[in-house]
Order: C-alpha cells, then structure tokens, then sequence
C-alpha cells in the first residue's frame, strides 16, 4: 500500500508539464490528423469527413511527388555536406590556440543571420545579370532559374547558413573526449590518422549523431529559405513540401488536403528519427 | 476548425471579454453606427483617404467611419478575408477586394450582392474588364474602385535612332529587337516577368488572348488549342529561339524587369503602369526616353492586357449594411475616384475621368491608359482560380525553363484543370 504510494506521486509532479505538452503539442498534432480527413476548404462551406481520401489524393498527386523528391534531395545532400564541412572545420577549430573566441565569432555569423535576410542576400549574389557569382567565376549561369541549377542554389545556401550549427555542436563534442586518450595515443605512436579513426571520430560519434537529427529534421521542413529564393520554382524544381503545403493550406485555403500535406512532412520527419534514435541506442552501447 | 473545445471556447469568450473592456472606453457613443473600411495599405500619405471618409459621416450624421489596414501583401490580405469571413466576422463592413478574388468569395456567400449600386445602365460608365471580374452569376458583388493592366514600355530614343516605328504585333516586336540588339550590344530586347508566380500568368494570359485563345469559355476549359499553343510556344521562342528576351527571365518579377529596363539595359519592358511614374524622375536613367502603348498582338488578334485593380465590397455579416453599401457608392463616386487618383496615382475605374482636364493635366499617361483598360480582360473569373493559376504556374514556368513543350504543358495543365473543376463541381 504504502509502496504503491510512493510511487503514484512522481505522475502529480509530471502532470503540469504533461498538461502543457498536450495542450502545445498533442493537441495540434491530433487536430492536424483530424483535419487531413476532411473534405474542408474554406470556400466549401461546413467540413465534410471523408476517410482516407486526401491521402488517396497524396499518393495520385505528381506534384506531391515531385515535391517529397526534392525534399529528399535537398535534405540529404544538405545534411551530408553540413556534417562533412562542419567536422573538417571543428578539428581545424579545435587545434588553434590563439584567437578562438573571434573565430567563434565569425563562423557562427551565417547562423546568426535571420534566415529571410540572408536569403535575399543570396538571391542578389545568384542574380544572372548582375549577380557577384557570374561576376567573380566570369560565368553566365543562370542559377536560380535553371531547374538543374536552382534547387543545388538553395542547398549551397542551406550549407553556408547551417554549417556553423555543426561546427559548434562537434567543437562542444570534441572538448568532451578526455585527453588522455590522447596521451596514450602518442605514447603508443598513433599516427594522426588512426588517431582521428580509432580514437576521435567513434568518441564523437554520439555527438554527430545528434547534429545529424537536429539537422535533417530541419532540412524536411525547409520552407522560408527557398520560398524566398525562388518561390518553388522554375517548373517546381525547387517546390518543397512544405512549399506545396504553405500553397495548399494558405493561399488555396484547402485545409483537409493541406493538412494530409503537413501529416506527410511529419511522417517523414519521424521515420528519419527514429532510424536516427536506432542508430544512437547502437553508437551508445 | 469548427469543433473547438468548450475549454477553448471560455478562454476565447474571457479574453474577448477583456479586449472589450479594454476597447469600450473608445467605442461609439449610443445611437451611432461604426462602419469598418478594411483595406490594404495605402502607399502615401493617408489624408486624402480619410478627408473622403470625413465628407461621408458629414453626409451621414449618426455614422462614424473606421478605417484599418491590413499588410500590403495579397497572400495576406486574401487569407485574413477567407478566414474572418468563413467565421462569419462582422468586425468589417466594406472591403477592398482584389480583382480575383471576387468570384471566389462571391461563391463562397460571403458578400452582399449590390446588384443595386450597379444596375446595367450605369455599368457603362465603367471599364469592361473589372465589370465583368465582379459579376458572378448574373449578378454583381462589388463596385470597381481602381484597375491597373499590363503596358508594352519602349526606348523612344532608342527607335528613333534606329528607325523603327512602335510596334503593333509581336512579330514585328521581335523584328524590332533583334535590328536593334545587332546594333546596340549591350540591350536585351525584351524583359517581362517569367518567375514561377502570379505575374506569370498574367503575362502568359497576353499572349493567349491576342492570339485569339483563352483558359476558359463560359465555364468550359479550353486550354489545348491550336492558338494556346501557338501563342506559348511564342512566348518560349521569345527566350530560346529569338534569344531577345535574356534566360534569367525565369526569375524576373515586377521590380528585377523595372530595373533592368530603368538602367537602359532593355529596350521593350511588359510591366504595369507603376513603373512609368518611376521613370519620370529625373534622375533616372531612361529619364525622357521612355514610351507607353498597348501591347502588341498576333497576326490577326487584338491586343488584350490582363486585368489587374481593386473593388470595393461589403461583408454578407455587417451589421451596417445599408451604411456600408453607401460607403461602397460613396468611395467609389466619379468624384471620390478623381480625388483618390490625384492624391495616389491610381487609375479610376471609371471610364469618364480619362477624359477630365485636370486629371489629366496630373497625370497625361491615363491617355494611353484609357485604351489599354478598354480592351484589358480579367483572369479566368472562376471560384477556383487560386488553384488554376497553381497549375498555370506550374505548367507555363515548365514551358519557359525548357521542361517541357508547350503542347505537353498544355495537355497537362488542361486535364488538372478538368480535375478541379470536376472536384469543385
């Protein structure tokens, strides 16, 4: 009895925080399903239900397809780059004695840079005409208006502005590993790579891991960086899912289709991470 | 979005009720109608505007008229409108409707019809165009306020130069440009807006109708046709084949074109008649160089603009209907139009003020524009022409990018259309 006590309390002390996750989270969530059921736009008077319709529409729609395509493309090709960079500068980063913190500082701009500005920004520099890029390579390209050029534009962006994000997490990682490790290595006349192998990439391999969560799941729901850009096009080239989602839900005002959008994008996102969840339960052990 | 929690309901009816606590000190006195006059923001000073709003509650005693501005952006405006009166608000009364979104929200009922302010006699005494873009069914919905259109601008000094007359068709426009290219090498002929957006659309629009083609015939999607294709593949050889229009019109809007040609690196622009007050100043570059006149058309085809501009409608829900409708008369009266175009530029929906002296002493340009409106045509007016123009978008931005034929974009975009409006039917 007394024992059973005891633990029923935990629950009372979790329920404030429960409550406010059902409410902000849940709720939404539940909502958002509940709508991509429904026959519901706003020019349609009362919604109507209709089972698994908008999803039947999903799996028929070219557009949609289109758009999950590019997404995959520009999440996975984004995110590679981001933790390939991101590493190379870390370890750089990590072996500078003088003047860290202004480096800090300076890498950490783009990241700083609210997301609509810098993609102005770029917008200017990948101008055709008068753009700074065609200027300096002595080249004619059209990057934003080219669907072979335009969505890879957008990821050159994506991985200026969210590489520092990277470099910072793996720096904290990096100052993790004990040093000595290190020592031990040098005592052994480890060279520099089975040290970077054996020693410095599986100790930071926990802390990779979860750059890579924060940042794919980011790259799936990309939406203001390239809406700014090129506004999905030339020819959908660039039309993302949440592009197609904002087009459905906001200006064509068709919140059940839209919703069974947005539904995707989650589904999506939450398949990538619980693969990721998977393979960090394994790095951990 | 209806199912709201009876929770949510109470903190919605709590906070509601704090709000007008909290406003009540400011509210109208007993006896007195507030009517709301929701709009865009106005790019000037708002004076004018309220002098206009003045002289009505003078008219009108009892009435008092508030004036509130939604964003200038029209994803913006057209969503706070599609959800407040989906929600049956009666926050606002009369309403600045943009060109296409009549239909739609006439469809939906969620406008008053005014039939009354418009009977047939005094339709005449607007533009077509915006006459027929707010009648829907026979009967009419809002009263039109401004129309804006699309303009061929041209380098006078250039044609003089080279000895070329205006041109009249896009063939003889093509000619133009490439005599002129040949001579002058750092001009573009032609720059337009090719972005995957709205403006691609209207542009598109041009070439169809003054190839005699079209997106809809009375109700019917007459898409894959022989003058469509026709007209588009044109408009792709302006790019491709021609090469007087430069590739990166792919991503060209309003402004990017305006600059390009404002530099004196163009020597055709289609853009609206903003742009020409722009050109005025004198410190721009093309200062004095710049002509404006109708666009041109096919072989055999009349010149047709797409219609752009501003309606003023009123709420199905106001409370104030009978105020509000005479606030729409009001506002939208030869003399309200005269002076809101004298203070803002804009151009009058009504056809008599082209011909008013002092007018047009402001503003000479409403001379050329006068022709253009006349024959300017609205978008397809359908309740659903948000998502025809997502597929317009889509399929015409694949024509110019070199994606696809315009006989495959068209066969394309003509069975998503059939879809919708099968959907919608």
């Amino acid at each position: 009895m007394k024992l059973e006590r005891e633990l029923d309390r935990p629950l009372w002390y979790l329920l404030p925080g429960g409550l406010l996750l059902v409410v902000v989270t849940l709720f939404p969530l539940g909502h958002v399903l509940w709508l991509s059921l429904q026959r519901h736009s706003l020019l349609h008077g009362p919604p109507r239900f209709v089972g698994l319709d908008n999803y039947l529409r999903l799996a028929g729609d070219e557009r949609f397809w289109n758009a999950l395509a590019n997404t995959a493309y520009f999440a996975a090709v984004s995110v590679a780059l981001e933790l390939a960079l991101g590493l190379a500068i870390a370890l750089m980063i990590a072996r500078v004695r003088r003047g860290r913190r202004l480096l800090y500082g300076v890498i950490l701009l783009p990241w700083a840079v609210p997301t609509a500005v810098s993609a102005r920004m770029w917008e200017w520099m990948y101008d055709a005409e008068i753009g700074v890029l065609n200027y300096l390579a002595g080249t004619h390209v059209n990057w934003l208006g080219s669907p072979a050029w335009a969505l890879n534009a957008a990821i050159a962006m994506d991985v200026w502005k969210s590489t520092p994000f990277v470099v910072l997490l793996l720096l904290a990682g990096l100052q993790g590993i004990p040093r000595d490790v290190y020592r031990a290595a040098a005592v052994d006349g480890a060279s520099g790579w089975s040290v970077l192998v054996r020693i410095t990439l599986p100790l930071l391999a926990p802390v990779m891991l979860v750059a890579l969560v924060f940042r794919t799941i980011d790259a799936f729901r990309v939406f203001d960086a390239i809406y700014v850009l090129t506004g999905g096009g030339p020819a959908d080239s660039t039309e993302t899912l949440s592009i197609y989602a904002y087009k459905v839900l906001f200006q064509g005002l068709e919140f059940g289709y839209g919703s069974a959008l947005a539904v995707s994008v989650f589904v999506c996102v939450g398949l990538a991470a619980l693969f990721y969840a998977r393979l960090m339960r394994e790095a951990l052990r | 979005m209806r199912r709201v929690s009876r929770g949510a309901r109470a903190l919605c009816l709590a906070c509601g009720a704090a709000l007008v606590a909290a406003c009540g000190a400011g509210g109208p006195a007993p006896g007195q109608t507030v009517v709301v006059f929701k709009h865009g923001k106005l790019f000037g000073d708002p004076a004018p505007l309220r002098a206009l709003l003045d002289e009505f509650e003078r008219q009108h005693p009892g009435v008092v008229v508030r004036d509130e501005t939604l964003p200038a952006g029209s994803d913006e405006q057209h969503q706070f409108y599609a959800i407040n009166l989906q929600a049956r608000s009666a926050a606002f009364d009369v309403l600045a409707v943009d060109v296409i979104w009549v239909a739609e929200f006439a469809h939906a009922g969620w406008l008053q019809e005014l039939t009354r302010l418009l009977p047939p006699a005094e339709r005449a005494a607007f533009f077509p165009g915006p006459i027929e873009a707010v009648t829907h069914q026979g009967r009419v919905y809002a009263v039109p306020w401004f129309v804006d259109a699309g303009l061929l601008y041209y380098r006078k000094d250039l044609l003089e130069k080279h000895a070329f007359p205006v041109p009249r068709t896009w063939e003889e426009l093509v000619r133009t440009a490439r005599a002129v290219m040949a001579r002058e090498p750092r001009i573009a002929g032609f720059v337009w807006q090719g972005k995957q957006y709205e403006g691609l659309v209207c542009n598109a629009l041009e070439y169809l109708w003054s190839n005699g083609g079209g997106v809809l015939s009375g109700g019917r999607i007459v898409l894959d046709t022989p003058r469509n294709r026709q007209a588009l593949a044109f408009m792709s050889d302006l790019v491709h084949r021609f090469g007087v229009t430069p590739g990166s019109v792919t991503t060209a809007t309003e402004e990017p074109s305006r600059h390009v040609f404002g530099q004196g690196r163009a020597l055709f622009m289609r853009n609206w008649p903003y742009a020409w007050r722009l050109f005025q100043d004198p410190g721009s570059r093309v200062h004095g160089k710049v002509g404006v006149t109708t666009l041109p058309h096919f072989e055999g085809g009349i010149p047709a603009a797409t219609l752009g501009g501003w309606q003023l409608a009123v709420n199905r829900h106001s409370r104030q209907a009978a105020a509000a409708s005479e606030l729409v008369r009001h506002l939208t009266s030869v003399q309200a139009q005269k002076r809101l175009a004298l203070a803002y530029g804009f151009q009058p929906a009504r056809t008599a003020l082209y011909r008013d002296p002092e007018l047009l002493a402001a503003q000479p340009l409403l001379q050329v524009l006068e022709r253009v409106f006349a024959t300017a045509r609205p978008r397809p007016v359908t309740p659903y022409y948000v998502r025809v123009s997502q597929v317009l978008q889509s399929e015409l931005s694949a024509i110019i990018s070199g994606r696809k034929s315009p006989e495959a974009a068209l066969a394309a975009a003509e069975r998503k259309l059939r879809k919708i409006l099968a959907d919608e039917a």
